[in-house]
């Protein structure tokens, strides 16, 4: 802190002498002349940056206390197979074109905040000065991949040649807005909306019908509003991402300093409340402007004239009505890389399937959107096998992208492999509609229920068995 | 049991807000862009390609402060004089009508380098 203030007392009599003080346009307009990178934020906040390199944004794992079985390993994207892209380091930073010279994929560390290192678990200066401020604190930040002089990729920002438009965004810092976190957020799973269905970028655009949180003309919430961290910790990871850096704080609808557990004047609401979670009647719909990904077969590779790329056989969906699944809010079934695959009644693996049932107390059923792929596994070790995405989109030879994957992720060579389908159910919690627009009686009781009672373990829909009782 | 069965059914039970809910959301619009794509395709980029000699300039050089200060006061001086090869060889800032350049303006500020963008692999 005293170093801080030396420093800053130093750039503000600069500041003032250069400038006599004119223009006090943007919150770091007098804190430095010119950014040179991340060096320039470290000067005056090392401590948040040390913070940042600790958390679960930057080593994309961390403690999981909620994943069935997890032994105490730190999980994340960096060390799991997911059914989406698959995994991030054997596709970390790359740039395939096509023989157009269309770009296919920069790599999955487009969406880490860092300027192309991987994360280390050591802490060194090259770890902190990797680290992508901007990303998250600057308005109008934009970065692509360029060479830099050791011929190695790597992100920077896209006015690198252009020092006064570089200095103007760098100075523009605040707390992240919603548009920042979507930076990233919103073009998960490889395109718009394509991963979670419920996180999209109309959110930065978004009026009161569309999400009555973040509607931009009236709460406006963002996202740290609800997701409310320190030290660079960010809460809330829901039911399918492994780990929780901050499992001491829960984000939920219910929780007393947002709505508490008896919001509706109706008893009869208040009391569906103990076994219908919030979500389940207020997000009638998701992917309201840009259709998500709701299935993806790795195995049945084909060439795409629009996309000029070889790809996945995917199936994608807009105004998707969302599957509901008991949950006790915590625990979560996930498949864990070098581990044999665990199956569901079908013989699906469980990329992420909810632990909860009717009979357990604690459970409550939660809107989900319910994802299926299919993912190659391991012959013998039944292990869960990544795809060197970029090299299979140039090329189509999937036999070879696995293999190459698999070599860099687990040190295999010559993966012999099968196909295997995948579940994995990922929690709603975006675009709240108005009161006006929350499921009615008759969406989930009589004959037009959107709810499977059987397979939530009821005999019957609960309310029909009153009716006829009560009719005879 | 019929629908209307269950809807009077709910009646006698003397529930409020019954029947399904609305979710007949509001047609959004979506903002049709100006055609300042094609214009600023048409008109600037033929003399402002990569290694051009009067300097590469896309939407994404400039952050919108330095489109606003180039099209308020640098324009009409930097290029009243410059003949356009692809236009009758009239001076750019006639070849270009004004709602042209409007348009051209307008997409070259929604495009610049510090307009927000979510990020997507390719
Ligand atoms: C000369 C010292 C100095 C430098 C260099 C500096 N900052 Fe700051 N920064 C401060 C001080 C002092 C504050 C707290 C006072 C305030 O809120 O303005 C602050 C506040 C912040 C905040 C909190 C903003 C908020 O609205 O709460 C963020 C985020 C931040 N800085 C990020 C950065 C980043 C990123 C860089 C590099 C581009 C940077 N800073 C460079 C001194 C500095
Ligand atoms: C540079 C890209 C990027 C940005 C910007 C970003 N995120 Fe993330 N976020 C990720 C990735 C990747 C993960 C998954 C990490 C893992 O595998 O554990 C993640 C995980 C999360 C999680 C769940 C895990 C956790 O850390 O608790 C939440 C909640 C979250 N982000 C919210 C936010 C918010 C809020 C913002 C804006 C302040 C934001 N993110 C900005 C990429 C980003
Ligand atoms: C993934 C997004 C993300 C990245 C990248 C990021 N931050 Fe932050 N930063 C946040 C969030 C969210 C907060 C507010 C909550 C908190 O303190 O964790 C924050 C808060 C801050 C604050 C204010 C702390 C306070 O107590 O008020 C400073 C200063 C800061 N960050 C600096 C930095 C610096 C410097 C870097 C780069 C080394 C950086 N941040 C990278 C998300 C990010
Ligand atoms: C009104 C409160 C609220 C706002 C605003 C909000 N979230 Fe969330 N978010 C939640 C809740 C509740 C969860 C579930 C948390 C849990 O169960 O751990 C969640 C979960 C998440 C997750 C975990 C994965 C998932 O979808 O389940 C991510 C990532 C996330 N939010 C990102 C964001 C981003 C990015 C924004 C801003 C665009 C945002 N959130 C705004 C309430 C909010
Ligand atoms: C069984 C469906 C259902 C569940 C579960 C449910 N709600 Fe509601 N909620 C409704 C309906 C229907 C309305 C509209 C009531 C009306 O217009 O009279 C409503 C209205 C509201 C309102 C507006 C309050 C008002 O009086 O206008 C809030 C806030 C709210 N709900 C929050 C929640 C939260 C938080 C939870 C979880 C604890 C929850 N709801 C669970 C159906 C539900
Ligand atoms: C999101 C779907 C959903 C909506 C909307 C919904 N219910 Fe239910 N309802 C349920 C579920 C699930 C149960 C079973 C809860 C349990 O196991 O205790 C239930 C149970 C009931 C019961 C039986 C309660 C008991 O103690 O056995 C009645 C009566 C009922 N609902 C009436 C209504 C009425 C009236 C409305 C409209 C105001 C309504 N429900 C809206 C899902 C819903
Ligand atoms: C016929 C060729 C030609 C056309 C057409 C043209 N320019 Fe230029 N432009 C030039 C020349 C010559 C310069 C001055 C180069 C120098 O002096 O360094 C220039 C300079 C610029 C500059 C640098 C700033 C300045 O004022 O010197 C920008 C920005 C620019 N032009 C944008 C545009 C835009 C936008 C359009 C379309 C509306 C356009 N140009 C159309 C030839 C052209």
């Amino acid at each position: 802190m005293l170093k801080k203030t030396i420093l800053l007392l130093g750039v503000f009599s600069l500041g003032v002498a250069l400038s006599g003080f004119a223009g006090q346009k943007y919150s770091h307009q007098e804190y430095f002349e010119h950014y040179e990178g991340t060096k320039t934020c470290l000067q005056c906040h090392e401590d948040e940056a040390k913070s940042f390199f600790h958390s679960q944004h930057y080593q994309w794992k961390a403690a999981a206390p909620n994943v069935v079985d997890s032994h105490g390993k730190e999980l994340g994207k960096i060390n799991m197979v997911n059914d989406f892209c698959t995994n991030p380091v054997p596709n970390w930073i790359e740039k395939t074109l096509n023989d157009k010279g269309k770009v296919l994929e920069l790599g999955c560390s487009k969406c880490h905040a860092g300027r192309g290192m991987l994360p280390s678990s050591e802490m060194s200066q090259q770890q902190l000065e990797n680290i992508d401020c901007l990303i998250c604190h600057a308005h109008g930040y934009r970065r692509d991949l360029y060479k830099n002089e050791a011929g190695e990729f790597e992100w920077k920002p896209i006015l690198w040649k252009n020092p006064e438009g570089m200095d103007s965004v760098a100075k523009r810092i605040t707390k992240p807005t919603k548009v920042m976190c979507l930076r990233c957020h919103a073009g998960s799973g490889g395109g718009p909306n394509f991963k979670r269905g419920d996180i999209e970028y109309y959110l930065s655009e978004a009026d009161y019908d569309f999400d009555i949180h973040m509607d931009v003309d009236g709460n406006d919430m963002n996202c740290i509003d609800c997701h409310a961290g320190a030290d660079h910790k960010i809460p809330g990871p829901g039911a399918d991402i492994a780990g929780n850096e901050m499992p001491e704080k829960r984000v939920l609808c219910d929780n007393e300093e947002c709505h508490g557990n008896a919001p509706h004047e109706q008893a009869l609401l208040n009391t569906h409340a103990r076994r219908v979670f919030c979500t389940a009647c207020h997000i009638p719909e998701f992917a309201k402007e840009d259709a998500t990904n709701m299935k993806r077969d790795w195995s049945a590779g084909h060439y795409s004239e629009a996309k000029g790329k070889y790809t996945y056989t995917g199936t994608f969906e807009k105004n998707v009505t969302p599957a509901y699944h008991w949950w006790n809010g915590k625990d979560v079934n996930m498949q864990v890389a070098g581990e044999a695959v665990k199956t569901d009644a079908e013989g699906r693996i469980m990329v992420a399937v909810p632990v909860g049932s009717r009979q357990d107390p604690e459970s409550r059923i939660f809107a989900f959107k319910k994802y299926e792929a299919v993912m190659p596994v391991l012959k013998d070790k039944r292990w869960i096998l990544p795809i060197q995405t970029g090299d299979f989109y140039k090329t189509g030879d999937m036999d070879a992208s696995v293999r190459e994957a698999t070599e860099e992720f687990y040190g295999i060579k010559d993966a012999q492999f099968d196909w295997m389908p995948t579940i994995h159910y990922m929690g709603l919690f975006h675009e709240v509609t108005p009161a006006y627009s929350a499921l009615r009686c008759l969406d989930c009781h009589g004959p037009d229920t959107r709810l499977d009672w059987k397979a939530l373990g009821y005999d019957k829909d609960p309310l029909g068995a009153i009716l006829m009782a009560a009719s005879h | 049991m019929h629908r209307n069965r269950w809807f009077i059914a709910l009646l006698i039970f003397g529930i409020l807000g019954i029947g399904f809910a609305d979710t007949a959301m509001a047609k959004r619009k979506k903002k049709k862009g100006p055609d300042g794509r094609a214009l600023y395709k048409e008109y600037c980029k033929p003399c402002h390609m990569a290694d051009s000699d009067n300097g590469e300039y896309t939407p994404m050089s400039y952050i919108q402060d330095q489109w606003t200060r180039f099209f308020d006061e640098q324009y009409e001086e930097t290029h009243k004089d410059v003949l356009d090869p692809n236009h009758d060889n009239k001076p750019v800032t006639e070849a270009i009508s004004d709602d042209q350049l409007q348009s051209i303006r307008d997409f070259a500020i929604n495009a610049a380098a510090d307009s927000e963008h979510p990020m997507t692999c390719g």
